[in-house]
């Protein structure tokens, strides 16, 4: 058996595509990125060797970068605690209920498989101040806020409903992968517990919990890696505005490298984005994630 | 008795009230979208609520062949399956080596696939299209699934390897005494016992490709070969936009995902009962 | 049975994947070679080494920022005709194929385009620091031979004036197709109904009509600040009816922190209290319905709205009147979308044979009879049947001493212009005006007078 699974050649070839591929298109790519992050290099001319001046900038001198930051941060949080939160809630319920089980679990899941780019025009639409809850909060005399483009406050609110609509809109992937994973508890530890008086809340928190918690860090790092990276919903709803103040880093970065053409600076970004995400995910690994319990 | 009966009512009454508020905040907008497209565009600034006075179906016939959805959903479905199947054959082969089998770097080979997931797209975009229009590879739906699949890998192989490494020895060794090879023990054990992993990491891989834009955009400049989220922000103009028929065409647009989407989740719902998740 | 056929479907999907990719590879153009751009010098007539032997057709590409079929844009679908009618007209000889994408993703297509030696022959762009970038490093060719070479300078309203925005040291690297001006639109009836019978023409005309128009019950003006540029507009007027010098803040001889820009910004908050209770929100679209709709009697807007004005609301052309922006001392905004050709292009002659169907008279007089902007030719059309806006318009235009360009656009780079408009948008929204122009001050201090 163990001759078996140290064959080399069995290896070589079920990671040599996966390796080269990746390597090729997307490691290289990355090193280039990192390369480019030391240059000055805008869009149609030849980058020129800078050393760390686009980090220095970036971190000691930009303002927006600090917001960005700031937002990123907020957002990931946000989505961290809220996706688990949530997200189990809605596991624990459904797995509870035999009737419609599939059906609310498909509704809940249906934003998933949507462009997010096309939610975030239709959101963006719906808060809009003019056309959406606005007028129906009319009806009852109340008038709503900005939505959109109010900047008081640290955290303000346009982030506030962008994290909210991305909970709407990812909640269901962690419901789905949560349910996979209760669904793989033995019924009968269920079965014992309530012989032995505990009540459905106990039996989840002493039962579920531990037991699905390796995919809680699973699913914690997705998030967390999902919402430094979150882009889409954002720019369809507000741009990154009003004033930058709904900047998140990759927002920043689409900006300063697409817009501006400053591709040395936005390499800096990513690499400072990549960087993040690194530390997060070992974070995560290392106070989540326990060896898994064999079920 | 009976009062044990009604408590179970009340909290049964109390969930499905919850999940159907729930219910309605997700469908509320997607409905309210439909609703729309079906107006025209002065009327979505007078009255977005109300139903639309009069049904404006040429919406769709006019985003169909103006937008050439239907080629555009041609591409997509091309591009998209193609992906798909290459990252799952690709990515759960890797997953195999890294979980099953025995060699010194595979926890360093896991990290290095890893990394590929915190890359955001618009950083490798610029250096990527330059080697691939160097290769030819610029206006060719090659160019689009080349890096669909690289940037599925990671995914896959994440949730694969949890997968494979969760499955019982025992399985595996059985099947070694039989004579089955380690391809056999890939191919006729570790895959179909992994189904609901292939159908979810499958899922997520296509609605991510099929949503796509950033790449579909720079990479494919012919009309003709268009993917279909290139093809809705053709309705985006410079100075106005054309609600309608942009959300006519986002209905056509999502209505082949959501198709897919009953197909697979079906499918995962069938390995749950199954019981083929230990994972 | 299902799973058979799932397979054979999806193996068929991968053969003619495959299929596609490679009759692509067949199909696809040679790039254009490294050796092409070092011939494009200034000498144009070296250009006819270029040309293919005959019976074969030459292809070029055009880049556009909006799509030919799905758009509503009236100018858009005036592109649309001129790519047929040369493609028609030259069969067998030359062929153009439009390359678009949506105004957002524009630049960064062009530049990944460029980037990869990938060029588009022909591609639109706006005069500004937009053009800047790409004629700094040599991608755009020189035009100022073919201008001259057979008269078609001559067909411009003002010759070589009309060029101003795309010379650089002397050399033309761009044509301009049209022209679009700022003006004051505004809804006679409520104007009527409110008393005013003169246009204003000063600030405080314009305050008092507000303040009328506020009276008789009607939201005075829709803006929008949900799109930046729109607000910065306004500003820009302003700024340069208080005489803000942009060259001399781009060379770094005058601050935005002056009182002059202090003293147009708080003109404009002034005058914010006239604008529709949901401006901060309004996107451009939005705005613009609410005058259309008759919600608001004033909007500020470059004429091409007056497509979308018309298109929306055609009983409304009758009631839509047109007025200079008060109190700039005959100086008007003005903007015009231009044509750039690549410089490492091997189809020299097909390319300015293409651009030169957009200034045709056909085209030129689409531009003023349907698409509502201003024709750059001196071609005679039918006032008749352009929108009755137009007239208007045009009469604002020739009335005006001098033209300035979009705020935003005349700025030292693309960044400075949008680091404007959230400064504008976001003392709108609240910030202190002093707090809000230091961040411009502050951008120009590390970005542009080091």
């Amino acid at each position: 058996m163990d001759k078996l699974l140290r064959n080399k050649k069995a290896i070589v070839f079920f990671i040599a595509p996966a390796f080269l591929l990746f390597t090729i298109v997307l490691f290289i790519p990355i090193c280039q990125s990192v390369y480019y992050s030391l240059c000055s290099y805008d869009a149609l001319t030849n980058p020129e060797f800078i050393g760390l001046e686009n980090y220095k900038q970036l971190l000691f001198n930009d303002k927006t970068m600090r917001i960005a930051l700031k937002n990123s941060l907020f957002f990931m949080i946000f989505s961290c605690v809220s996706q688990l939160v949530v997200g189990l809630l809605l596991a624990a319920l459904l797995t509870n209920i035999r009737k419609g089980r599939n059906f609310f679990k498909n509704i809940y899941y249906l934003p998933c498989v949507l462009s997010s780019a096309a939610l975030g025009l239709l959101w963006m639409f719906i808060f809009s101040p003019k056309l959406g809850i606005n007028q129906i909060l009319a009806q009852w005399e109340i008038q709503g806020p900005l939505w959109l483009m109010d900047v008081e406050g640290f955290i303000n609110l346009p982030m506030k409903v962008i994290a909210f609509v991305a909970l709407w809109q990812y909640v269901g992937q962690s419901m789905m992968l949560y349910m996979a994973q209760i669904s793989g508890i033995d019924k009968s530890l269920y079965e014992a517990s309530y012989i032995d008086g505990a009540t459905k809340t106990q039996s989840f928190l002493h039962i579920t919990l531990p037991l699905i918690r390796p995919m809680v860090a699973t699913a914690m790092s997705l998030n967390c890696i999902g919402s430094l990276k979150f882009f889409d919903l954002i720019f369809n709803m507000t741009e990154a505005g009003p004033n930058h103040q709904t900047e998140v880093l990759a927002t920043h970065l689409y900006t300063q490298g697409f817009k501006y053409f400053k591709y040395g600076y936005a390499s800096a970004i990513g690499v400072v984005l990549l960087l993040l995400c690194l530390i997060m995910t070992f974070i995560i690994n290392k106070f989540v994630k326990v060896d898994s319990y064999e079920m | 008795m009976k009062k044990f009966l009604k408590k179970i009512k009340l909290s049964k009454v109390l969930i499905y009230t919850f999940l159907s508020i729930l219910a309605f905040i997700y469908l509320a907008p997607l409905v309210w979208m439909f609703f729309v497209s079906l107006k025209d565009n002065a009327e979505i600034f007078t009255s977005p609520f109300a139903l639309p006075q009069r049904i404006q179906w040429e919406n769709y016939t006019f985003a169909w062949t103006a937008g050439y959805l239907g080629k555009a959903t041609l591409n997509s479905t091309i591009v998209c399956i193609t992906a798909l199947i290459l990252s799952l054959v690709i990515g759960s082969m890797a997953a195999f080596a890294i979980a099953r089998l025995r060699w010194k770097y595979a926890k360093l080979m896991m990290t290095y696939f890893l990394i590929g997931m915190m890359v955001p797209i618009h950083c490798v975009l610029i250096p990527l299209f330059k080697t691939f229009s160097s290769i030819g590879l610029y206006n060719n739906l090659i160019g689009l699934i080349v890096p669909y699949v690289t940037f599925s890998l990671p995914i896959t192989i994440y949730i694969m390897e949890g997968f494979f490494e969760n499955m019982p020895q025992e399985v595996f060794e059985a099947a070694c005494i039989d004579g089955c090879s380690i391809y056999k023990c890939f191919s006729a054990i570790a895959v179909p016992l992994s189904k609901t992993g292939l159908f979810v990491t499958g899922l997520m891989s296509f609605v991510s490709n099929w949503n796509e834009l950033l790449l579909a955009m720079v990479f494919i400049s012919d009309d003709m070969k268009k993917t279909l989220p290139v093809s809705l922000s053709k309705f985006v103009g410079p100075y106005n936009t054309n609600y309608v028929q942009m959300f006519a065409a986002i209905i056509i647009a999502i209505i082949p995902t959501i198709i897919v989407y009953c197909c697979f989740s079906n499918q995962i719902v069938d390995g749950l009962t199954a019981g083929a998740v230990k994972g | 049975m299902k799973r058979k056929v799932l397979s054979v479907l999806l193996s068929v999907a991968m053969l003619s994947s495959l299929l596609v990719g490679c009759g692509s590879n067949a199909s696809n153009p040679a790039p254009a070679g490294d050796a092409a751009a070092d011939e494009a010098g200034d000498d144009a007539t070296a250009s006819n080494d270029a040309t293919p032997a005959d019976g074969e057709v030459e292809e070029i590409t055009w880049m556009f920022w909006d799509d030919l079929n799905a758009t509503e844009d009236l100018i858009s679908l005036g592109y649309k005709d001129v790519v047929e009618r040369f493609n028609k007209d030259y069969e067998g000889k030359y062929h153009v194929t439009p390359i678009t994408t949506n105004l957002e993703e524009y630049y960064t297509k062009l530049n990944a385009l460029v980037a990869s030696n990938e060029t588009p022959d022909c591609f639109i762009v706006s005069p500004g620091p937009n053009l800047d970038t790409y004629v700094e490093p040599g991608v755009t060719a020189d035009l100022t031979d073919y201008l001259k070479a057979d008269g078609w300078m001559d067909t411009f309203n003002g010759g070589e004036g009309a060029f101003s925005q795309q010379t650089y040291d002397g050399k033309i690297y761009a044509v301009p197709l049209n022209t679009a001006a700022a003006c004051v639109f505004y809804n006679t009836e409520m104007f009527e109904k409110a008393g005013i019978t003169t246009m204003p023409t000063d600030w405080n005309g314009m305050l008092d009509a507000c303040q009328k128009l506020q009276d008789a019950g009607y939201t005075p003006i829709t803006i929008s600040a949900g799109t930046a540029w729109c607000l910065s507009m306004l500003a820009g007027y302003l700024c340069d009816s208080e005489g803000v010098d942009l060259d001399a803040l781009n060379a770094g001889e005058a601050h935005w922190t002056d009182a002059n820009v202090v003293s147009a910004v708080n003109k404009m908050l002034e005058i914010s209290k006239y604008f529709q209770p949901t401006a901060a929100g309004d996107t451009n679209d939005v705005a613009t319905a609410n005058f259309y709709n008759e919600e608001a009697a004033m909007l500020i807007q470059g004429s091409w709205a007056i497509g979308q004005i018309n298109g929306a609301n055609p009983d409304f052309e009758d009631k839509c009147g047109v007025f200079a922006f008060p109190g700039t001392d005959g100086r008007v905004i003005a903007k015009s979308d231009s044509l750039a050709m690549s410089a490492t292009t091997e189809h020299k002659d097909a390319v300015i044979a293409f651009m030169k169907y957009f200034t045709d008279d056909t085209a030129q007089k689409y531009t003023a009879e349907v698409g509502g902007k201003i024709p750059v030719t001196t071609v005679e059309y039918d006032a008749d049947k352009a929108p009755a806006q137009l007239a208007y318009v045009m009469d604002v235009f020739s009335n005006a001493k001098s033209t300035f360009g979009f705020y935003n656009e005349s700025m030292a780079s693309t960044e400075a212009g949008s680091t404007f408009d959230d400064a504008m948008v976001s003392i709108y929204l609240g910030t202190p005006v002093e707090e809000g122009l230091q961040t411009v001050e502050d951008f120009y201090q590390t970005n542009v007078w080091k």
